[in-house]
C-alpha cells in the first residue's frame, strides 16, 4: 500500500515542476499561434537556460543573476536563428506542417549534439538562488527554490496577459493567431511577428531551464523530455491558449506526483504521455476548451 | 516528325535518369555482397531499415498521414521475438508470427481514436505511443531487462536450419526486402493504392467518390505497422541483442531522414534512402561525435532544399508536352 | 417521378440560418439548376444533400433511400456524386489517374487484391483504365492524360472533375457552380458537356450564378434567397416572377424592370 502521507509533500513538488512545465507549454502556444506549427526545439531552449547560465557563473564567473540575464538573451537569440534559417525557408516554400515539426525535431537534435560537443555529457547544477533553509508552512517544507519557481512563474504569466492584452505587439501577435491575412493586411509585420513568437517562446524556456536547474541538473540531453511535458501541458490546457497551458502544467505535474507516489519513481513518464493520449483522444481542445 | 537518330529522346533520358537511384543503391549492395566485411553488416541494418521505411512511405508518402511512432510497432514485434525465442525456445518464424499480431492489434487499438485527429494532433499522439512503448520496454525490467536488453538471440532460421554467415543473412535479406518492395508497387498500383492517394489528395473528394476516408487511412496504419513489426522482428534475429534504445528517438529520426533522402511517395526512395544514409556514419567514421549532428543539418538542408529527395529526380527532365 | 426529394430541410450554423426550411423535389428528367443570389444557402444545401453537413431539421430522400445524414461515402454509394466549389482535385496524380481513382466504386478489390495481384484483378484494371479513357475522350481531355491534375488550366480541371465524378456512375450529378473562374468559351464548352450528360441518362442537378449557363442548359429552376426557396417552375416561368427578380435585382431594381 503506497504511502499516502507523502501526498501533500509531493503534490507541492508536483506544483512546482508544473509552474515549469506551464511556462514551457506557454512557450508551444506562443509558436503555434503566431505560426501554426509545434516547434520541437522548445526543450532545447530549456536546457540552453540552465547550460549558458552555468557556463557563465563557472567558467567565467559572472554572478548568478547576470548569468541568468545573459542566458535569457543568448537563448531568445537562438530562437530567432532557429525561425530564421529553419523555420522561414520552408515556410515561404510552403511546406506541410510535419515537415516543419520534423525540421524542428532535426534542430533540437543538433543543439542538443552541438552543446555536448561544446561542454560534455557531464549533468550540470546551479546553485539555489536564496540560500535558506525551507520554511514550514501548514506542515509542509516549502524550499525556497520552490518559492521562486512559483513566484517567477506567476508573474511571469500576468505580465504575459498584460502583454498579449494592452501592449499593441501583443495585440500585433493575437491578431496573426487568429487571422494572418487579414493582420497583414492591417499592415502588421508577420514575418516579425513570428520572429518576435520565437524570441519569446525560447525566452519562457530558458526561463524555465533557469529556475529548474538548481532542483534538478542540465545535461546535453534534457531537452526533449521538457519538450514533451510542456507539450502535453500545452494541450491539456487547450492548444492556443497561454493561460491555459499554464493551468495544463500545473494539473500534469499533479498527476505526475500522485503517480510517482501511487505507482513508483518509474512510471512518472508513461504517467505524463498516458494524459496525453488521454487528451488527444477524449478531448484534443483541453480542460478550458480551443481558442481557434 | 523524323527523330534524328543522334539524339535521345527526352524520355529515354528521363527512364536512366529514373533508374539511377536503384543502380547507385544496388550497386552498393552487391559490393557488400562481394567483398563482405563490415559493409555487409551496415548493409544488412540498411535492408531492414528498407522494409520499415517502406512500411512508413505507405502510411505517410501513399496516404498521405503523419506518425512519428511506427518504431512502437518495431518494438513490440521485436520484442516479442527476442522473448519467445530467447525464455520460451519458439521458433523465429513462429515468435514473429505472435509479434505481428501483437503489432497489429495495438495498432487497431491505437489508430482507432487516433486516426480521426488531424495535422499535428495526430503527429503528437503517434509520437506519444512510440515513447510510451520504449518507457515500458525500459521499466517493465521482469519482461525486457530494461536497459541491459536481452542478448542471445537466435539467428534467423527454420526447423533448425539457421542463416549464421554474413553473406547470407545479407542474401536473406536482399530477398525479404525485394518482396516488400515488390509489394509496396503492387499496393501503389492498384484499386487500394488509388483510394489512398485520393485519401492523400482531399480527403472531403475521395468521401464524395465513395472512399472511406477512415476505413483507409486505418489500413494503411496496419499494413505499415505490419512492416514495422517485421523489421522490428528482423533486427533482433540479425544483430542478436534487443534494447530500448534500438527502437527509440533515434530510429523515428533515422527513418525520417531515409524517407526523405529517398523521395517519399517513390517505391525507390526507402531503399536508396536507407542505403545512401547507413553510410554515412561510415564515411564519418572519424567523427563518431559529429554524427547526430550532421544528421540533423542534413536533414534540415534536405526538407527545405530537396522536399522530393533522390529518387524524384527524374522529374527533373520535363516531360515533353503534347500539343 | 422524384429522383430526389428534400422535404422541410434546415441548417443553422450558430445564430444563422443557412437553409431554411426547404421542400424541393428534383424531377427525374432533364437538368435542374439552383439559382439565386451570394449567400442564398446553395452550397449548404448541397452539403446537406451530399452528407458534408447534417441537416438540424427535415429529410432527404434519395432514389427512394432517406440518406438524411448518412456519411458522404455512403451517400456516393447510393448514387449521388457531386463536384465541389473550388474545384478539389488530386493534385499530384494525373488527370488520367484521377478518373481511376473515381472508377472506385463500381469495382472491387482491397489489400489483398493488390498485393495478389490475380489475373482478375488485372483484368479489372484494364477494364478501369478503358473506362477513364472514354471518359477523358468524353469531356476532351484525352490530350492531358498523363499531366498532373494540378497543371492544368482551370477551365480543364473543371472538367476533369466532372469526368471523374461521372466515373462513379451516378444516378444524380451534383455540379457546385461549374462555371465559376471560366471564360466564355470554357463556359459553352461546360454547357454542351453538362446538356450531353444529361442527354446520357444520368441527372444533373447543378449551382449557378450564371445566367446564360442556367436558361441554356436547366429544363427546372429553383430559387433561394437567404434560405428559402422562393420560386420553382421552368426558366421562363421563373424568370417573369417577381420574387426573383426582386431578389436579384433589389425592390427599386424590381419596379425599374
Amino acid at each position: 500500500m503506497p504511502d499516502l502521507s507523502y501526498l501533500p509533500q509531493i503534490a507541492l513538488s508536483g506544483v512546482g515542476i508544473g509552474c515549469i512545465y506551464g511556462l514551457i507549454g506557454i512557450g508551444f502556444c506562443v509558436i503555434y499561434n503566431a505560426s501554426g506549427i509545434v516547434n520541437f526545439a522548445q526543450g532545447a531552449f530549456v536546457m540552453l537556460g540552465g547550460m549558458i547560465t552555468h557556463t557563465a557563473l563557472h567558467r567565467y564567473g559572472v554572478p548568478l543573476i547576470l548569468s541568468a540575464v545573459i542566458a535569457f538573451a543568448a537563448v531568445a537569440v537562438i530562437g530567432i536563428a532557429i525561425e530564421c534559417l529553419v523555420v522561414r525557408p520552408l515556410w515561404t516554400r510552403g511546406a506541410a506542417m510535419f515537415v516543419m515539426i520534423l525540421a524542428t525535431l532535426a534542430a533540437q537534435i543538433v543543439i542538443e549534439r552541438a552543446t555536448l560537443i561544446a561542454v560534455g555529457d557531464q549533468p550540470r547544477t546551479l546553485p539555489a538562488f536564496t540560500d535558506r533553509p525551507p520554511l514550514m508552512i501548514a506542515g509542509l517544507a516549502v524550499n525556497t527554490q520552490f518559492l521562486w519557481i512559483f513566484v517567477t512563474s506567476l508573474v511571469t504569466v500576468g505580465l504575459l496577459a498584460l502583454f498579449f492584452k494592452a501592449t499593441i505587439i501583443g495585440k500585433a501577435m493575437r491578431a496573426c493567431a487568429i487571422n494572418r491575412e487579414a493582420a497583414a493586411l492591417q499592415g502588421i509585420r508577420v514575418s516579425r511577428m513570428l520572429a518576435l513568437s520565437f524570441a519569446l517562446s525560447a525566452g519562457l524556456g530558458a526561463l524555465a531551464g533557469i529556475l529548474i536547474t538548481p532542483t534538478q541538473y542540465t545535461a546535453f540531453n534534457v531537452g526533449v523530455p521538457y519538450a514533451i511535458s510542456g507539450f502535453i501541458a500545452a494541450i491539456v490546457g487547450g492548444f492556443g491558449r497561454p493561460l491555459g497551458a499554464f493551468f495544463g502544467g500545473i494539473m500534469l505535474g499533479l498527476a505526475q506526483a500522485v503517480a510517482i507516489v501511487v505507482f513508483g519513481a518509474g512510471f512518472k513518464n508513461v504517467a505524463a504521455l498516458s494524459v496525453l493520449l488521454l487528451f488527444l483522444f477524449l478531448r484534443p481542445s483541453g480542460i478550458l476548451g480551443s481558442s481557434k | 516528325m523524323t527523330k534524328s537518330p543522334r539524339t535521345i529522346s527526352p524520355e529515354a533520358w528521363r527512364r536512366s535518369i529514373g533508374a539511377l537511384p536503384w543502380l547507385a543503391a544496388g550497386g552498393v549492395l552487391a559490393y557488400a555482397f562481394v567483398f563482405g566485411g563490415y559493409l555487409t553488416t551496415v548493409m544488412s541494418f540498411a535492408l531492414i531499415y528498407v522494409i520499415f521505411v517502406t512500411g512508413l512511405n505507405i502510411f505517410m508518402g501513399f496516404a498521405g498521414q503523419v506518425s512519428f511512432g511506427h518504431n512502437a510497432f518495431a518494438a513490440l514485434s521485436g520484442y516479442t521475438s527476442a522473448v519467445l525465442t530467447t525464455s520460451y525456445a519458439w521458433e523465429p518464424l513462429a515468435a514473429f508470427g505472435a509479434g505481428l499480431a501483437l503489432a497489429l492489434a495495438c495498432a487497431l487499438v491505437i489508430g482507432y481514436p487516433t486516426l480521426r485527429l488531424r495535422g499535428h494532433y495526430l503527429a503528437m499522439a503517434t509520437l506519444a505511443v512510440g515513447l510510451i512503448v520504449y518507457e515500458v520496454a525500459v521499466e517493465w525490467k521482469a519482461l525486457t531487462q530494461g536497459y541491459m536488453g536481452i542478448s542471445g538471440i537466435p539467428p534467423l532460421g527454420i526447423a533448425g536450419l539457421e542463416v549464421t554467415s554474413e553473406r547470407g543473412q545479407l542474401a536473406l535479406l536482399a530477398i525479404v526486402v525485394a518482396l516488400v518492395l515488390g509489394a509496396a508497387w503492387r499496393i501503389r498500383e492498384s484499386r487500394f493504392g488509388r483510394a489512398l492517394a485520393a485519401v492523400a489528395g482531399s480527403e472531403d473528394a475521395a468521401r464524395a467518390l465513395g472512399i472511406s476516408a477512415a476505413h483507409y487511412k486505418l489500413t494503411a496504419f496496419l499494413a505499415s505497422a505490419a512492416f514495422a513489426a517485421l523489421a522490428g522482428s528482423l533486427f533482433v534475429h540479425v544483430v542478436g541483442f534487443v534494447s530500448p534504445e534500438v527502437y527509440g528517438l533515434h530510429m523515428v529520426v533515422l527513418s525520417f531522414t531515409m524517407l526523405y533522402v529517398g523521395g517519399i511517395g517513390t517505391i525507390a526512395g526507402p531503399f536508396v534512402g536507407a542505403i545512401l544514409v547507413s553510410l554515412l556514419p561510415e564515411l564519418l567514421r572519424r567523427f563518431k561525435d559529429y554524427q547526430d549532428l550532421v544528421y540533423g543539418v542534413a536533414l534540415i538542408l534536405l526538407l527545405i532544399y530537396a522536399p522530393k529527395g533522390l529518387s524524384a529526380m527524374k522529374g527533373l527532365v520535363r516531360k515533353p508536352v503534347p500539343r | 417521378m422524384t429522383l430526389l426529394a428534400l422535404s422541410n430541410v434546415t441548417k443553422r450554423f450558430g445564430g444563422l440560418v443557412a437553409v431554411d426550411n426547404v421542400t424541393v423535389s428534383v424531377p427525374e428528367s432533364g437538368v435542374t439548376a439552383v439559382i439565386g443570389p451570394n449567400g442564398a444557402g446553395k452550397t449548404t444545401l448541397f452539403n446537406v444533400i451530399s452528407g458534408f453537413a447534417a441537416p438540424d431539421r427535415g429529410r432527404v430522400v434519395f432514389g427512394g433511400v432517406d440518406i438524411t445524414g448518412l456519411p458522404p461515402e455512403r451517400i456516393a454509394a447510393q448514387g449521388l456524386a457531386r463536384t465541389f466549389q473550388l474545384v478539389q482535385l488530386f493534385g499530384a496524380l494525373s488527370a488520367f489517374e484521377n478518373i481511376k481513382a473515381g472508377c472506385h466504386l463500381h469495382t472491387r478489390g482491397g489489400l489483398m487484391a493488390a498485393l495478389l495481384r490475380l489475373p482478375h484483378t488485372r483484368h479489372r484494371e484494364r477494364e478501369v483504365e478503358e473506362e477513364a479513357r472514354r471518359l477523358l475522350a468524353f469531356v476532351g481531355l484525352s490530350g492531358n492524360a498523363d499531366i498532373p491534375a494540378a497543371n492544368l488550366p482551370y477551365g480543364r480541371q473543371r472538367l476533369l472533375e466532372i469526368a471523374r465524378a461521372l466515373a462513379t456512375r451516378p444516378k444524380l450529378l451534383l455540379l457546385d457552380e461549374p462555371a465559376a473562374g471560366l471564360n466564355s468559351a470554357e463556359t459553352t464548352r461546360l454547357s454542351d458537356t453538362i446538356r450531353k450528360i444529361a442527354g446520357g441518362g444520368a441527372k444533373v442537378l447543378l449551382i449557378e450564378h450564371d445566367m446564360k449557363l442556367v436558361m441554356s442548359t436547366a429544363d427546372h429552376i429553383v430559387v433561394l434567397d437567404f434560405g428559402r426557396k422562393i420560386a420553382e417552375g421552368a426558366p421562363d416561368e421563373v424568370r417573369r416572377d417577381p420574387a426573383v427578380v426582386a431578389a436579384y435585382l433589389g425592390v427599386s431594381g424590381a419596379q425599374r424592370a
